[in-house]
């Protein structure tokens, strides 16, 4: 009996011990590519960058976001890398919610996956601290320059000089509208010509005359940013140390979305009970947005029935067009075994020839500059039209809490609380106290 | 002598298996509780983010934390959040415990339809919610239908961004203002009171649960005495059922207070703290702060704001129990 329990006390201690301590393994999930598939690929060889010398027996571990869409073209690309690299397996482990804090957490640890998606969130908490591996010794060996890629996007994954990830995807916005609508006001669709007032024209005529609200936008640091960008504004100086918000480019667009919503012909997803402006357009309850990209898909599949448009941005009246730019970068885990083989999967999957394969499916853009002809949708090509005058929306490290600060100046004037004067004298002061670190 | 011996030995004998017995949860605790706060306490004294050095700056996370309007104004909304909440659930809860304590057909029913939020998740019922609370959602149009049959039209609230403060409507009502700036004078916001309604609907099933279990525990005797004495129904509750529930309403309103304070999930989900930081609340912001969400990782800074809101909880519980309890008659 006393041995019985000595026995059941001492198993107790062992799985306390063995699960307290433990606990932060990872399990290894199958490789994508079988052995027999590998073999019949191996052979093949790039022809937009030159082959990599990779660890022998290489198994990197790789993460990201995204839906079973996403999840597919990515073990696609898999495939597609094992034909050049039939000797590194690739264990893709997509991290669909959560993502950021997920990796954070891991890196803690020591259990983050080799390669992984990296945006401005990561790239602030990994690139200054010495978590992502520099690439740039990998792509001159792999022949790949910065120049093969469209600059903007390069600015978020610099850093001191070195690049810490490869642009994988991005995206822009353009005017998307209902035809029908436009066609029940009796007026012309827009086009590539248009400036805002057309499209403050065009929303007062719908709202007047049909069912749908004119134009829509949310108190949102994004899409406001291509009004503030034709008028040559900025959130912050070019250095990132002074906030640029309480300036004429900025209060002006911002007066002009007002006197809109003022007048009634510019509504929030959340006036027309939608829950963002995508699902306001495929719902049919406005008219025009800005939106992006993703539209393409998410139309497809959520409102397949609903015919749909879309435009470039409008001009500002100075006949000037600018847009915003989003994009996500893949990086290497500085702390990875196989330093050389992740980098090989990183510049692979954003190599021309992947992009190119990528693009095809209408999931993304190519990163390459050459490449936008290979868009096909008619209304993803006149969006990523946006992708040529184009700026990314980043702001050193403070980006998150420097465009938040925006969409809060806009929040309160949407409300009412203040007038666009003090919101936007607000919000540079509170920026101006995060870029001092307050 | 002997006897005392083996006494004693097996005395220690039944120490040591005890301490094995326990070594389990008590070397998760040691590590997972203890060794985290002490953690916690050492970061909060240092600039960290998580991959490089702690850099020691003493105390200025805390000064930072208190000079924060940010941080002022979470423990303005969860004051505003707990006294609403902790007050509603805790009379709610009572009040349903009561009434399914008497033996009405379908009691069961009741008590398990009652129940259902409880055990559903916060993120389920915060989409469900989200859902009610649209401009064009199924509240705006019930309200719309009771003010038709008055004769009125109801104008639609967008009830998960409206940052008008209850003082404010006051005021307003009497043809004053107070101005948004002015966040302290503000009260709760119509955002806040509709996440304080869902809490509320939420929780109160749990708490009823805790008082139906003190109803069964009071002693039938004591109402048969109370009957016989000409006591009315009313005041066998206030002089029976009430005093004998003081220990378990203690209970409920000390949880009520820390799930309160320590309030995340609907905010995270509903709101990010908008509009215009009216259900900014303090664990929100631990959990920005700690782990980057829109700028470098301040881990320290989140420690200090997490020991200062521990601070605050415990200073409540105690102050809570030294009320409570003292006025708790033990039978």
């Amino acid at each position: 009996m006393k041995k019985a329990l000595l026995l059941m006390m001492a198993f107790m201690l062992v799985f306390t011990v063995t699960t307290v301590f433990a606990g932060g393994q990872k399990e290894k999930a199958p490789t994508t590519a079988p052995a027999q598939a590998k073999k019949a690929m191996a052979g093949a060889e790039p022809t937009s960058f030159t082959k990599l010398e990779v660890e022998k027996g290489a198994t990197i571990v790789f993460s990201g976001w995204g839906d079973q869409t996403e999840q597919k073209i990515y073990r696609d690309s898999i495939v597609r890398f094992n034909k050049i690299y039939p000797d590194v397996t690739v264990d893709y482990q997509p991290i669909p919610a959560d993502f950021q804090t997920k990796l954070k957490a891991m890196m803690a640890g020591g259990t983050a996956p080799d390669v992984f998606y990296v945006d401005d969130q990561l790239m602030t908490a990994f690139g200054s601290t010495g978590q992502l591996l520099p690439l740039d010794d990998y792509m001159g060996k792999a022949k790949v320059s910065r120049k093969d890629f469209i600059t903007a996007l390069l600015t978020i994954f610099t850093y001191k000089g070195k690049t810490y990830g490869l642009p994988k995807d991005w995206g822009t916005l353009g005017l998307v509208y209902l035809p029908e609508a436009f066609k029940e006001a009796g007026i012309a669709e827009p086009n590539d010509n248009w400036t805002w007032d057309d499209i403050a024209k065009a929303a007062k005529a719908i709202s007047e005359k049909t069912k749908y609200k004119g134009f829509c936008q949310n108190a949102d640091w994004a899409r406001f940013a291509p009004w503030v960008f034709e008028l040559g504004g900025t959130y912050t100086n070019a250095d990132y140390t002074k906030a640029a918000l309480n300036t004429e480019p900025v209060k002006k667009a911002a007066s002009y979305i007002l006197k809109m919503k003022k007048d009634g012909f510019l509504v929030t997803s959340a006036d027309v009970g939608a829950g963002w402006a995508g699902e306001a357009i495929g719902k049919k309850l406005v008219a025009m947005t800005y939106e992006g990209g993703w539209m393409v898909n998410y139309m497809r599949n959520q409102f397949p029935d609903v015919n749909w448009k879309a435009v470039q941005v409008a001009k500002a009246s100075n006949g000037k067009r600018a847009d915003v730019i989003f994009t996500n970068a893949i990086g290497v885990n500085a702390h990875t075994k196989y330093p050389k083989a992740a980098a090989a999967f990183t510049i692979f999957v954003t190599s021309r020839e992947n992009q190119a394969e990528i693009t095809k499916t209408g999931f993304a853009y190519s990163t390459h500059p050459d490449q936008i002809n290979l868009i096909k949708d008619p209304n993803d090509k006149e969006i990523a039209a946006g992708g040529l005058v184009g700026k990314v929306a980043y702001w050193g490290p403070n980006t998150g809490k420097i465009n938040d600060q925006v969409s809060k100046a806009l929040e309160r004037i949407y409300l009412g609380t203040m007038s666009v004067d003090e919101s936007f004298a607000q919000a540079d002061k509170k920026v101006n106290a995060i870029l001092a670190g307050e | 002598m002997k006897a005392q011996r083996s006494l004693s030995e097996i005395k220690k004998k039944e120490e040591v298996a005890a301490y094995i017995f326990l070594s389990p949860y008590l070397i998760s605790t040691l590590v997972f509780t203890l060794g985290m706060i002490l953690f916690a306490l050492y970061i909060s004294l240092h600039n960290w983010n998580m991959f490089q050095r702690p850099e020691f700056v003493g105390l200025k996370n805390y000064i930072k934390a208190f000079r924060s309007e940010d941080f002022r104004r979470g423990f303005y909304n969860i004051f505003w959040y707990t006294l609403i909440v902790v007050f509603f659930q805790t009379f709610i809860a009572v009040f349903m415990a009561v009434i399914l304590f008497k033996p009405i057909p379908g009691k069961r029913l009741f008590r398990t339809l009652f129940y259902a939020p409880s055990v559903t998740s916060s993120v389920v019922i915060s989409m469900i919610f989200w859902w009610l609370y649209l401009k064009t959602g199924f509240i705006n149009l019930a309200f719309d239908k009771i003010a038709g049959l008055f004769g009125g039209v109801w104008q639609n609230v967008e009830w998960l961004n409206n940052p008008t403060g209850l003082f404010q409507l006051i005021a307003k009502s009497f043809g004053g203002n107070i101005s948004y700036d002015k966040w302290y004078f503000n009260g709760p916001s119509i955002t806040w009171m509709a996440i304080m309604a869902q809490a509320i609907y939420t929780t109160s099933p749990t708490f009823m649960i805790m008082f139906l279990a003190g109803l069964v525990n009071i002693p039938v005797s004591l109402y048969e005495s109370a009957s016989i004495d000409g006591a009315s129904p009313w005041n066998q509750f206030w002089k029976i059922t009430f005093p004998m529930l003081r220990p378990v309403t203690m209970m409920v309103v000390v949880l009520g207070t820390m799930g309160c304070i320590q309030m995340f999930d609907y905010v995270k989900i509903l709101t990010a703290g908008g509009p215009l930081g009216t259900t900014l609340v303090p664990v929100y912001q631990i959990y920005s702060e700690t782990l980057g969400i829109s700028g470098p990782i301040r881990a320290g800074y989140g420690a200090a704001m997490a020991f200062i809101l521990a601070v605050v909880i415990f200073v409540l519980t105690y102050i809570q129990r030294k009320f409570i309890e003292e006025k708790t008659e033990q039978y």
